[in-house]
C-alpha cells in the first residue's frame, strides 16, 4: 500500500502536537446503573408488591443482570479514565486502555463519514456515540475509530468541525435514490413478519410467564376462545400473528431505512456505490466500483403482481452471508425502480436487466413436467407403503395425486421465468421458481463456462450453461437452453473462452 | 446432429474404472452390508430397512457396476497453452473450460486408492468457487508434469485472476 493510501495509523506514541485531550462524558456510567436498575424494575416490583412467586430460574437470572449491569459500569468507569481523544489540524486522534494503550489517529482529509449514534438510553441522557468511518471497503459496523459516548452538544461540534472542511467532499455524490415512505407496503410482507410475530409473542409470554403470569390464557379469555370452532381459531391465531408482524415489520423499516440515500460518490482512486439509512443508527456500506461485476433483481413469486423486487450488485470481495446484506443497495422497491437504478449503478444503455430476454424453449417445460410428475409419483410411492406397512390412515397416500397438479403449476411457473440474452457488455441470465432472479454479469468477469446435459436433457435436447465468477454467488446458470444455442450462448457470454473448445463450422 | 462443442483430445487412464469401482465398494458397499446386517439383526426396524437397502443396494449396482465404464467413455481433458477443458460425468455430462489467465493454483493431488493404482487427480480451481475444474483418472507422472507446466505458465500471466 503507498503512503497516501494508509488511511487509519495504530501507533505507540501520539503526534507531539500542543492540543488539549479530551475525556468521554462520564454520564455513560451513570446510564449504566440506571439502566441495570430499570431493566431490574419490573421483576422487583412484581417480586416486592405483587408477590409473585419467583422460581429458583428467575432469581438466578435476575442476579445475573445485576451483576452484568455493575460490571459494565465498571467496565466503563475504567474506560471514562483512560480514554482521550482530541482533533488537531491534521488528524484525529484517540488513545485508550488500561493496561495495554491502544492509540490510533486518522488523516482528517481521509475521513469519509461522521455518523452520531444514539440508543434510547443515550438520548436520554443527552448523550451520543460518534463513528467515524474513512471509507474503507467495508460495511460500516466497522468504524475506522468510535468515540462512546460523548455529550451531544460535543457530538455536534465535532460532526461541525470534522464535516464543514470537509463537506464538499460528503455531498458531491450523485444521489441515485432516496427514501420513499410508501414502499413501507413493500416492506411489510413475506415471511419474515410471520417468524417476528412469532418471536414477540412467544417471548413476551414466556417473559410473563415466569412471573406466574399467564398472558395466553387472559387472551384465551378475551375472545371467548373455548367458545370457537378450530376455523375461527386457525383464523384468529393467524390474523393475530399477521397483525403484529405487519406492525414490526413496518416498524422495522422505517427505523432502518429512514434518511435511505444511494449515491455514486469519490473513493480514494475510484468511485463507490454509498448507501447510508437508519433513524436511529445510521448504516453505512460504501463498495468500490471497480469490484462491480454486475447486478441482480429478485422478484418473489408471491408478490410479483405488485412488482415487488429486492435489488443487489453482483460484486467481488462482500460477505454474501452477511447480516448487513451489503451486496444489496436498495430496500424492497417497486420493480421499474430497481431495473432504473441498476441501469445507472451498471452504467449501462440500454438497461441489461430492462432488456427483454430469449425465452427458452418448449422442450424445457417437458423437462419440468417430467420431474414434476416423476417427484409426485416418488412421493405417492413412499406414502403407500408408509399406509401399507405403518398402518397411517389411507388418505395420507393421497398427498402425491393431490400435489401433483400443484407440482405442474409450479413446472409452468418455472419455465415461464426462463430467459437468456446478451445485452451491450453483460451476459443476463433468468431463472427460479419462488423467487425470479435476474442476473446481469460483466461478460469479461466469467471465469469459467459450464455446460451441462443430463440423459433426459440429451433426449429433449436443451444443455443448461452455468457462468462462474468470483463475485456475488460464484456461478449464475441459464438452464436448457436449445443444445447448440447453448453453446453460442455460453461462447457470447464468455468472449474468447470458449474458443478452445469449438469446431468453426 | 454435428455439434459445435468438441470433446477434449485425450482419455484418461484405463485403470481409473477400477479406482470408480473399489471406491463404491468402500462407501456405498459398507452402507449395503450396514444396512443389511441391521435388517437382520433388528426384526422391529425390518419394514424400513429393506426398502432401504433395495434403495441402497440400486445406487452401488449404479456407481459399480453402471457408473465406472459409463465415466470412461464419457471423460475427456486437455491443456493448451490457454485453457483447461474438461468433459466429466455419465448419466450429467459437464463441459468445463477455464482460460489460464483466470486459474488460480494447479494441483496433482492423490488418494490412498489413487496411489495403489498408480493415479492422480489434477485439481484447477479459478478465484469462482463454482469454477474450479477437476481431472480424475491421470497417470500420476503426467498429472504432476501437467500441474508443473500449467502453473509455469499461470504464473507468467500478470493480474490476479479475478
Amino acid at each position: 500500500m503507498s503512503p497516501e493510501q494508509v488511511v487509519v495509523v495504530d501507533d505507540d506514541t501520539p503526534l507531539d502536537v500542543d492540543v488539549p485531550w479530551q475525556r468521554l462524558s462520564a454520564r455513560m456510567i451513570v446510564v449504566d446503573v440506571v439502566r441495570t436498575l430499570v431493566s431490574l424494575a419490573p421483576s422487583l416490583v412484581a417480586f416486592v408488591l405483587l408477590d409473585v412467586s419467583v422460581g429458583p430460574g428467575t432469581a438466578g437470572a435476575l442476579i445475573a443482570l445485576a451483576v452484568l449491569g455493575a460490571g459494565g459500569a465498571l467496565w466503563d468507569a475504567v474506560r471514562w479514565v483512560t480514554t482521550r481523544y482530541r482533533l488537531t489540524d491534521d488528524h484525529l486522534e484517540r488513545s485508550t486502555g488500561l493496561v495495554v494503550r491502544r492509540y490510533r489517529r486518522i488523516r482528517r482529509e481521509r475521513i469519509r463519514s461522521v455518523d452520531v449514534d444514539a440508543r434510547p438510553r443515550h438520548r436520554v441522557a443527552g448523550l451520543r456515540v460518534v463513528l467515524v468511518g474513512a471509507g474503507q471497503q467495508s460495511a460500516a459496523s466497522e468504524s475506522a475509530l468510535s468515540l462512546d459516548a460523548v455529550r451531544r452538544a460535543d457530538a455536534e461540534v465535532l460532526r461541525n468541525r470534522l464535516l464543514d472542511e470537509e463537506g464538499s467532499r460528503r455531498d458531491d455524490g450523485e444521489v441515485l435514490q432516496t427514501f420513499r415512505l410508501w414502499w413501507i407496503v413493500f416492506n411489510v410482507v413475506g415471511v419474515w413478519s410471520l417468524l417476528l410475530a412469532a418471536g414477540v409473542l412467544w417471548g413476551g409470554g414466556v417473559f410473563l410467564s415466569a412471573f406466574g403470569l399467564d398472558p395466553f390464557g387472559w387472551a384465551a379469555e378475551l375472545v371467548g376462545w373455548s367458545g370457537l370452532g378450530w376455523v375461527q381459531r386457525s383464523v384468529l391465531v393467524v390474523g393475530a400473528m399477521f397483525g403484529v408482524g405487519i406492525v414490526g415489520m413496518a416498524v422495522t423499516y422505517v427505523t432502518q431505512y429512514w434518511g435511505f440515500e444511494l449515491a455514486r460518490v469519490p473513493g480514494p482512486g475510484t468511485t463507490q456505490l454509498r448507501t447510508r439509512h437508519g433513524l436511529l443508527r445510521t448504516r453505512e456500506v460504501n463498495r468500490d466500483e471497480r469490484r462491480l461485476r454486475g447486478a441482480m433483481i429478485a422478484e418473489p413469486v408471491a408478490w410479483r403482481w405488485m412488482g415487488l423486487t429486492d435489488t443487489e450488485v453482483v460484486t467481488t470481495g462482500l460477505s454474501i452471508w452477511s447480516p448487513n446484506q451489503p451486496a444489496a443497495i436498495l430496500p424492497r422497491a417497486p420493480r421499474s425502480v430497481a431495473v432504473r437504478v441498476a441501469s445507472t449503478v451498471l452504467r449501462a444503455d440500454p438497461g441489461p436487466l430492462s432488456t427483454p430476454l430469449a425465452g427458452h424453449p418448449r422442450r424445457a417445460l417437458r423437462r419440468r413436467l417430467v420431474w414434476a410428475t416423476g417427484l409426485s409419483a416418488a412421493l405417492t410411492v413412499v406414502l403407500a407403503y408408509a399406509v401399507l406397512v405403518a398402518g397411517l390412515p389411507w388418505w395420507v397416500a393421497l398427498a402425491g395425486p393431490v400435489l401433483w397438479p400443484l407440482a405442474l403449476v409450479a413446472a409452468v411457473i418455472a419455465y415461464r421465468a426462463l430467459g437468456h440474452g446478451i445485452v451491450g457488455d453483460h451476459a443476463v441470465v433468468r431463472s427460479g421458481l419462488v423467487s425470479r432472479r435476474t442476473v446481469a454479469l460483466q461478460r469479461s468477469a466469467v471465469s469459467t463456462v459450464v455446460v451441462r446435459e443430463s440423459v433426459l436433457q440429451r433426449r429433449l435436447g436443451l444443455r443448461s450453461v452455468t457462468l462462474a465468477t468470483a463475485a456475488g454467488w460464484g456461478g449464475y446458470a441459464a438452464p436448457d437452453l436449445d443444445r447448440e444455442e447453448a453453446v453460442e450462448f455460453a461462447r457470447q457470454a464468455a468472449p474468447g473462452l470458449l474458443d478452445t473448445a469449438i469446431v468453426e463450422p | 446432429m454435428a455439434d459445435s462443442l468438441r470433446p477434449p483430445r485425450h482419455r484418461i487412464e484405463r485403470r481409473a474404472v477400477l479406482w470408480w469401482v473399489l471406491r463404491a465398494l468402500l462407501t456405498y458397499g459398507l452402507l449395503v452390508v450396514g444396512l443389511g446386517v441391521a435388517a437382520v439383526v433388528w426384526d422391529a426396524g425390518r419394514v424400513w430397512l429393506l426398502p432401504l437397502l433395495v434403495l441402497a443396494g440400486a445406487v452401488l449396482v449404479a456407481h459399480a457396476v453402471i457408473a465406472p465404464p459409463w465415466r470412461f467413455a464419457v471423460h475427456r481433458w486437455e491443456t493448451t497453452d490457454e485453457a483447461v477443458y474438461a468433459l466429466t460425468g455419465w448419466y450429467v455430462r459437464e463441459w468445463r473450460v477455464a482460460p489460464l489467465s483466470r486459474v488460480q493454483t494447479v494441483d496433482a493431488v492423490r488418494g490412498p486408492l489413487e496411489q495403489l493404482l498408480g493415479l492422480a487427480t489434477l485439481r484447477v480451481t479459478t478465484a469462482s468457487s463454482s469454477g474450479a475444474i477437476t481431472i480424475v483418472g491421470l497417470d500420476h507422472h503426467l498429472a504432476a508434469e501437467t500441474a508443473d507446466r500449467l502453473t509455469e505458465v499461470t504464473e507468467r500471466i500478470p493480474g490476479d485472476a479475478t
